[in-house]
């Protein structure tokens, strides 16, 4: 019954949505008629996506898509988060917040009304692609053939918390891109209000951006404890494919910059606009196609694998196609100087399209050699850190000084106070590395991430001095945003190159001495929890006999689907994580491995700036 | 000058939907990566006969003729899956010389699976130690090899086989 | 501009230090297997992996290492056997040539043309 009732409402907004495209040459809908489809056509999408997670939530298992991907036992907080840990209830989340963004866009834009309506149609003709491909490839409403009593479970690894919301977050970067693109096809469309247009697609890139920093810091934090290989990227494919439309929706956000300078390349921003989205889309192909070895592939079908490549096709080939006939012509008086604010963020634009362009060929290389010789090569961690890293390695450095360079000339002021404290900089972290450890990449990066916090500092200082009212956290947040870089910098330097690794077999009552701290294993602890059982192995870690924290790494064993999944055990301190996991067992000695991952904090913290420095870039004055 | 750089990200696009497209018809299996040895010699090896401690047989002997080769373990569930498969392509195929490699398994082990599902094979060898398979590039089981007449490797399939390919991929080189 | 120079500059002085470490066939048998694919998991390295494939695979490298081979000759009898895919980073041969390459082609090309506009605004 509910099955029915969620794709009858799919079907409906479909067609909702559909009415809104019928050209004027045909019928002539006035625009609250219009506005009234489009707003029901969202309100019916997002009862048929209600329907799925009540049909979740209830077990109904005579829904196919239930029967698959849940179980009865399984707590109420992962029933309804199920419904979107699977291809067809994601896609239909996805295809949801097409539909919402386009409704906030047509509650909050100022532009004008035949412009919104552009905006709005094509928001509608991507929704009602994926809608097709929802209704003709992946059904979450299918109804079950036989009379089950229980469902087939879902996989382990994907009852967590920080999973749960990882995919909702990630789909609000990736789907805020897509207004971003309606935004920009229009403007091609209907040479308007540019600078409204502008505006709006700053705030919406901003916005998509935000979203999918979280998103993809989400999936690196689950990673990092949950998969208990003590990373939290590895250049995995999919990791490399969120990271593209980040980049370039970084891009965006930078080039929009140039508002503000009255040095907006129109043609530039309509083109990352389009390149943002399609990015999304490839992304959303090559997970689900199945084409690309990865830990996190959906279960793959060829006809569904060419359904989205038509779509990526179809969507991106059209975007393209205006671009290439509707082109802005407008000369771009461009003031270049070596080094001005413009010339720094061409430079950035640059470099990060090259990094763009590096991730997807490396992703994509062993697809075309494989087509082209029939042997299969792979491109790894290893080819992204030689190519990536160095490529953006200029460009963080620019980053320190960036938002003090004038948009006139190429003077920057105070030069002599950023040229000292570069150098006193160098000496004090050249000083602290031959004193500790001495490490070429550990050098570099440590100096790069403090000097862009230093000179950031600087800046604020020299310019701003200090106030604590929201008109000052507006003016200096984008220092605040590249501080946060800077951060983030120094904990993946650290964490990286300053990891140290040891392995013991230990039995219980054992001690090691770590780094001045004794780790003691105490007992094994056996629980049965409401859907598995655990087996956590119980250290205690004390500093001067003093307890500082009990660490359990272990175990999970899954009745259901009878997996055995590792689980780290991690003790977060500001200054370093100790990241514990338990090995195999012979008589009753259990194989350690501990990871003393320096300043990992850091890499949260990092990223935790850069996103509260998004969200005051959208927030008013 | 300015018309040929609005274009190329659309050339670019279609390039690559093309190799996407090509990729996804030619049914390309990321879980069966092709043989390294494709085309090029068998590797040489020896190895014991499961039922004779005193017979070895060797690569060398493996030239005039063709040969498929499946490396199997009575631990391995899918090995046991398409192991009646092999019957079928005795029949249809009477000159094919079929090798069958007992690899990281205990013997008695071996013998009792031969047993219990029977015996397709021309010839049981041991590879206790792994060193044959990995020689061949085998990295999980079951695989299958088929090498012609000059001792090259012509095929190569991870997991198990189906109906569907023994059809459509083997019966095509003979 | 120069900053940028004199940096790349310092790096690569810095970076010729690590070459003369004398590392235990431990931290060898870890370097490499860290880029050497588990050919039955998926996208994990045989050093992170805990199956039975990366098992052998450690014991296998360990063993060449002791005998005396080289990384590269290790990498040679590997990917004779199991292809170029077992390598997380591609050889640089005539078939990755373009992989390898196109970025930093790229890059100097970029430049130039920056600098060649930048000059015209001068102007």
């Amino acid at each position: 019954m509910i099955s029915l009732i969620g794709f009858s409402a799919l079907c409906l907004s479909t067609i909702f949505s559909c009415i809104v495209l019928i050209p004027k040459s045909i019928l002539q809908i006035e625009i609250k008629y219009f506005l009234f489809f489009i707003r029901s056509s969202t309100f019916l999408v997002c009862i048929s996506f209600l329907s799925l997670i009540f049909a979740y939530v209830t077990s109904d298992f005579s829904n196919f898509n239930v029967f698959q991907n849940s179980h009865s036992e399984k707590p109420l907080i992962y029933k309804i988060t199920g419904a979107w840990g699977n291809h067809e209830g994601s896609i239909l989340l996805w295809v949801c917040m097409i539909s919402i963004y386009g409704f906030i866009y047509s509650l909050l834009s100022k532009s004008l009304d035949s412009f919104k309506i552009l905006v709005l149609k094509i928001q509608s003709g991507l929704f009602i692609i994926f809608c097709f491909f929802i209704i003709f490839t992946s059904n979450p409403f299918l109804v079950n053939s036989v009379m089950v009593e229980e469902g087939l479970g879902l996989n382990p690894i994907l009852q967590d918390p920080a999973l749960a919301i990882h995919p909702p977050m990630l789909y609000l970067g990736y789907v805020g891109f897509s207004l971003v693109f309606s935004l920009a096809i229009a403007s091609l469309l209907e040479t308007t209000n540019d600078r409204m247009w502008l505006l709006e697609t700053q705030k919406w890139s901003i916005i998509s951006w935000g979203f999918l920093t979280a998103g993809i810091a989400l999936g690196s934090y689950w990673a990092y404890y949950e998969l208990g290989w003590g990373g939290w990227w590895f250049w995995d494919p999919v990791e490399n494919i969120s990271l593209m439309p980040w980049i370039a929706g970084l891009a965006l956000v930078h080039s929009l910059l140039m508002i503000k300078g009255e040095q907006a390349i129109q043609r530039w921003i309509v083109f990352l606009s389009i390149l943002c989205f399609s990015l999304s889309i490839l992304g959303t192909f090559l997970v689900r196609s199945g084409i690309l070895t990865s830990v996190h592939s959906f279960a793959a079908d060829a006809s569904r694998g060419l359904f989205i490549l038509l779509i990526f096709f179809v969507t991106t080939g059209f975007g393209f196609l205006v671009f290439l006939i509707k082109s802005p012509t407008k000369k771009n008086d461009l003031h270049l100087l070596l080094i001005n604010k413009t010339s720094a963020l061409i430079i950035n634009n640059i470099l990060m399209m090259i990094a763009v362009l590096t991730i997807l060929i490396g992703t994509i290389y062993p697809i075309i050699i494989e087509v082209l010789t029939n042997t299969r090569i792979s491109v790894g961690g290893p080819y992204f850190n030689s190519t990536v890293l160095p490529i953006l390695l200029p460009g963080f450095l620019l980053m320190s000084i960036a938002p003090v360079l004038s948009w006139q000339t190429n003077k920057i002021k105070k030069f002599r106070v950023y040229v000292i404290c570069f150098l006193i900089l160098s000496l004090v972290i050249t000083i602290q590395s031959y004193l500790t450890i001495f490490n070429p990449w550990g050098f570099v990066g440590l100096l790069l991430g403090s000097w862009i916090i230093v000179g950031s500092l600087i800046s604020v200082i020299l310019r701003y001095k200090f106030s604590l009212t929201s008109k000052y956290l507006k003016s200096i947040n984008s220092f605040t945003a590249h501080i946060g870089v800077g951060v983030m910098i120094i904990g993946v330097t650290y964490s990286s190159v300053y990891q140290k690794e040891f392995n013991f077999n230990m039995k219980i009552g054992d001690e090691v001495n770590i780094e001045n701290q004794l780790l003691k294993f105490d007992e094994i602890k056996i629980v049965d929890q409401e859907n598995y059982q655990s087996l956590r192995v119980v250290f205690s870690l004390t500093n001067n006999n003093e307890i500082i924290s009990y660490i359990d790494p272990g175990k999970n064993y899954y009745p259901v689907s009878k997996m055995i999944t590792t689980e780290a055990g991690i003790y977060h301190a500001w200054l370093k994580d100790i990241y514990i996991t338990l090995g195999s067992e012979t008589d009753n000695q259990w194989f350690i491995k501990v990871y003393i991952n320096p300043l990992v904090s850091f890499i949260w913290i990092g990223v935790f700036i850069m996103i509260f420095a998004s969200i005051v870039a959208v927030i008013k004055k | 000058m300015n018309r040929t750089i609005l274009i190329t990200p659309f050339i670019v696009l279609t390039a690559i939907c093309l190799f996407f497209l090509i990729f996804i018809l030619l049914e390309k299996n990321p879980n069966d990566p092709p043989s390294a040895l494709l085309n090029k010699t068998l590797p040489t090896f020896s190895s014991i006969n499961l039922y004779d401690k005193e017979e070895t047989y060797s690569s060398d002997s493996l030239k005039g003729k063709y040969t498929l080769i499946n490396f199997f373990a009575s631990w391995c569930a899918p090995c046991r899956a398409e192991h009646h498969l092999f019957f079928k392509i005795k029949k249809e195929i009477p000159e094919l010389y079929i090798l069958g490699f007992s690899h990281k398994d205990d013997l008695d082990d071996s013998k009792k699976y031969l047993e219990e599902e029977g015996n397709p094979y021309s010839y049981v060898g041991i590879d206790r130690d792994g060193k044959i398979a990995f020689d061949f590039g085998v990295f999980g089981l079951p695989e299958t090899f088929i090498v012609n007449k000059d001792g090259e490797i012509i095929y190569k399939h991870t997991g198990p086989l189906t109906k569907k390919i023994i059809e459509d991929e083997i019966a095509i080189l003979f | 501009m120069k900053l940028q120079f004199f940096f790349k500059i310092f790096y690569i002085i810095f970076f010729s230090f690590s070459l003369y470490a004398n590392e235990s066939i431990d931290n060898k048998v870890k370097k490499l297997t860290l880029e050497l694919r588990c050919m039955t998991c998926q996208n994990q390295s045989v050093y992170d992996s805990d199956s039975d494939y990366s098992k052998d695979v450690k014991i296998f490298v360990k063993e060449k290492f002791e005998e005396g081979l080289n990384e590269k000759e290790i990498k040679k009898i590997l990917t004779k056997r199991y292809g170029e895919y077992i390598l997380f980073k591609p050889y640089f041969n005539s078939k990755n040539l373009f992989l390898w390459l196109f970025p930093f082609i790229l890059v100097i090309l970029s430049m130039i043309i920056l600098l060649k506009n930048s000059k015209k605004t001068k102007r």
